[in-house]
């Protein structure tokens, strides 16, 4: 099995994107990757892309992508997997070339979940993670898919809502220093605490704003990385965990067990464990879902996340930092975007470039979970070939 | 005879005028007076009241919510009872739901049910034992001081003069009936009262009225007549005397909890997959893998715990219910009233969950570990079509 590089990494700002479609938030991601190379990047060299999208608004989505950034050339694939479709993407670029089917590959996601009106995007995104039947006509929402999980964690941990608006409190810090970022301005405790409420336990600040904005990455194999750079951030583990679909199916609701699997199977494949992690970007839609990340990627014990944001230890400047981006909460939450930017952010943070710096990072995992909390993606990512 | 009766008053409103919730309509409130019915004729045994099984169940109302379709399947389902039993869909008030009892065989389940003027039903039961209901006069005339028609569109005349003189009156006298009354249904209370003296007072005026009424001189026991109207028509009708078991599911009204419809897109639905799981959702049936006993909800091809493909059997689950976890949904949904609260809730000792909504709570501040019931309701309009499921109804609703 080859080893597997990022080379370069783009994405466009995160937002209210109006006036772009997904055919020009595509190409001018592309093009922020491309342009990050260090020693140049010829677009031919790219032998296969994967596009991961939820929606697609600008119509078929593979050709999209072939489309609007000159890739008329080479196999082209979208792919969903809820909101863990952008990890899910760079894995699936991962084998393409670590099979040694290809040398060098695009990873690009995007999403605009503006797209549509606010009235009728609740039921839109509902009618794609839903059993149609069943749980489809309940108004089981967004926010309510997660709060249900939420609600069952603060009851059985020591956990509060201040401890989740700790989490927004710090990614709202992290996100004001990036540029990229939707939300770029400090709140505090008080104001989240009081915010009006969405979805019990999740006032309006607990939640990721709706989001427009696409990124790219491009892999490369140990065999030519060379030719790109002498800094590249090889990945080094990837992992995908599933679970039962319906939520009266899932015994324990305080855990995420695809988080759980995910990170099993890339920890292994990079041969570390949480300990190791210097900096870590993880799927805080709402801030309650950050706390059980915590407790699901091992960056402490069960019921003990409280603890970590208490004594600051996932800010910049703590333990394990999370989030320096701002995270899904403050830089922005375009599904299919996320995860691809997530890496953008680590890119950044371990080549020592990020506009948040964490000191010194070597390695660095990026996490999603989503659908009807049922799916999971993680990457592990370092500056360690070996 | 009437063997039992049972009532259901939806909770909201007030003592003289219920209103419906946004999860019912009159095949939910039918379901509930119906369940209290045959329970109270489960709990004297039905050999006892003669009543069988129940053979045929008689709806009456002016408000079936699928005038087209039927309300058949959803009617049985909510109720418990086998496909094959005979639905009678009765487009009437009063005086049809008293000469669909008085009418009935043994075995049949007559229901009255309205949302206009005032929400609520009851059932009756009847048997070859119990109090005995005779017929003893009718008049048809025609009236019309308040009209509906086909399409939905409803009128008033505006003379409540002219329907006690020239209606009701008129019409009691061609009935050529002497002595007391002991009730008047389908009238105002104004007009009620100049026919009898005192009598029961009921929150409905439509085909629950009569049934309403019933059950409140069934406790009594002195037995009377009864006079059921719907403007200028009436219908006549001797109760006997004797008592038999009532089931009330009624609670003390409160407001209409304060709450926000956003108008939007209709909720879409696949009416293949609303037919796949039309059974088990209305009966609250679980599969249960002939393997290793495990029971699903909803049914599923392979088994949750051993992988079991065999066809699985069917098992009626528990309702009683706790919750496990809620999530209060606050923000506008286009086309639901928020805020609703949203449960995984656990039946009995079956381990099986169930996410539903929350029901009949003001609040919606049901906490974890809160005990309740899943009672039959209505969880969407889907273009045109009822969505019948269950929501849970916290105990403090129901005591």
């Amino acid at each position: 099995m080859r080893r597997v590089a990022i080379v370069g990494a783009g994405m466009t700002p995160f937002g209210e994107l109006f006036g772009l479609g997904i055919k020009e938030m595509l190409p001018m991601a592309v093009s922020d990757a491309v342009a990050s190379v260090d020693k140049g990047f010829d677009r031919g060299d790219i032998a296969a892309a994967w596009f991961g999208e939820l929606v697609t608004t600008d119509g078929f989505a593979s050709g999209i992508l072939a489309d609007s950034c000159g890739l008329l050339d080479i196999p082209v694939s979208r792919l969903e997997n809820a909101c863990a479709t952008g990890n899910d993407a760079i894995r699936h670029g991962v084998l393409g070339i670590a099979s040694g089917f290809y040398d060098v590959v695009l990873v690009a996601g995007a999403d605009k979940v503006r797209e549509t009106s606010t009235r009728s995007t609740f039921w839109d995104w509902m009618g794609l993670t839903r059993d149609m039947a069943w749980d489809f006509p309940l108004g089981l929402v967004a926010p309510a898919n997660f709060a249900l999980h939420v609600a069952r964690y603060l009851h059985e941990s020591p956990a509060t809502r201040e401890h989740m608006a700790m989490v927004a409190v710090k990614n709202h810090h992290h996100g004001v220093s990036n540029p990229k970022a939707q939300m770029r301005f400090e709140i505090t405790i008080d104001q989240v605490l009081n915010a009006p409420m969405v979805v019990e336990p999740f006032g309006l600040f607990d939640c990721t704003p709706q989001s427009d904005g696409a990124a790219a990455v491009l892999l490369a194999s140990e065999d030519v990385v060379d030719r790109y750079t002498d800094n590249p951030v090889w990945i080094r583990g990837v992992g995908l965990g599933v679970d039962r679909v319906m939520h009266a199916h899932k015994p324990d609701m305080t855990t995420f067990p695809p988080s759980v699997k995910a990170a099993k199977q890339a920890y292994a494949m990079a041969g570390v464990g949480p300990r190791d992690i210097d900096v870590a970007e993880v799927h805080d839609c709402f801030t309650g879902v950050e706390l059980i990340d915590y407790e699901d990627l091992g960056f402490c014990d069960r019921f003990e996340a409280y603890k970590l944001v208490e004594g600051g230890e996932t800010s910049v400047g703590g333990r394990i930092p999370v989030n320096p981006s701002g995270g899904l909460k403050a830089k922005g939450h375009p599904p299919g975007a996320t995860g691809v930017a997530q890496c953008f952010e680590l890119f950044e943070q371990l080549r020592g470039q990020s506009c948040n710096q964490v000191d010194g990072p070597r390695w660095a995992l990026a996490h999603n979970v989503g659908g009807p909390t049922a799916v999971s993606a993680v990457t592990i990512l370092s500056t360690q070939r070996a | 005879m009437i063997a039992t009766i049972g009532t259901y008053l939806p909770r909201w409103g007030s003592a003289a005028s219920r209103e419906s919730g946004v999860d019912e309509d009159v095949v939910t409130m039918a379901v509930a007076a119906g369940r209290m019915a045959m329970a109270a004729a489960g709990r004297m045994a039905m050999a006892v009241v003669g009543a069988g099984p129940v053979k045929r169940v008689v709806l009456v109302t002016r408000e079936f919510p699928l005038l087209e379709g039927g309300n058949s399947a959803a009617l049985l389902a909510g109720l418990g009872l086998p496909r094959d039993v005979e639905v009678r869909e009765v487009l009437g008030g009063a005086p049809a739901a008293l000469e669909a009892v008085a009418d009935a065989e043994d075995g049949t389940l007559v229901i009255g049910a309205d949302e206009t003027p005032g929400a609520g039903a009851a059932a009756v039961l009847c048997g070859l034992e119990g109090v005995s209901l005779r017929l003893v006069g009718r008049v048809n005339r025609s009236l019309p001081v308040v009209t509906r028609n086909a399409r939905g569109e409803t009128r008033e005349y505006g003379d409540p003069r002219l329907l006690r003189e020239s209606g009701l009156g008129a019409s009691v006298a061609a009935l050529g009936l002497t002595g007391p009354v002991s009730a008047v249904v389908g009238a105002t209370g104004r007009d009620a009262a100049l026919m009898s003296d005192g009598g029961p007072q009921v929150p409905t005026g439509g085909a629950s009225a009569t049934l309403l009424a019933l059950a409140e001189l069934v406790e009594g026991g002195a037995g009377g007549r009864i006079l059921a109207v719907d403007q200028a028509t009436i219908t006549g009708a001797d109760l006997g005397s004797g008592t038999v078991s009532v089931g009330r599911d009624e609670v003390t009204p409160v407001s209409v909890p304060a709450g926000q419809l956003t108008p939007g897109p209709e909720i879409s639905i696949s009416l293949p997959a609303y037919e796949r799981a039309f059974e088990a959702k209305l009966r609250l049936e679980a599969a249960r893998c002939e393997q290793c006993g495990t029971l699903s909800y909803p049914a599923r091809f392979r088994c949750l715990t051993c992988g079991s493909e065999q066809p699985p059997g069917t098992v009626a689950l528990p309702r009683d219910a706790v919750v496990y976890t809620k999530a209060v949904v606050h923000v506008p949904v286009p086309g639901l009233t928020t805020p609703y609260t949203l449960v995984v809730a656990e039946l009995g000792d079956t381990g099986v969950r169930v996410l539903v909504r929350v029901t009949g709570s003001a609040s919606g501040q049901i906490e974890i570990g809160a005990t309740g019931n899943v009672v039959f309701r209505k969880v969407a309009d889907r273009t045109g079509v009822p969505d019948y499921g269950y929501g849970f109804l916290p105990t403090e609703v129901a005591a």
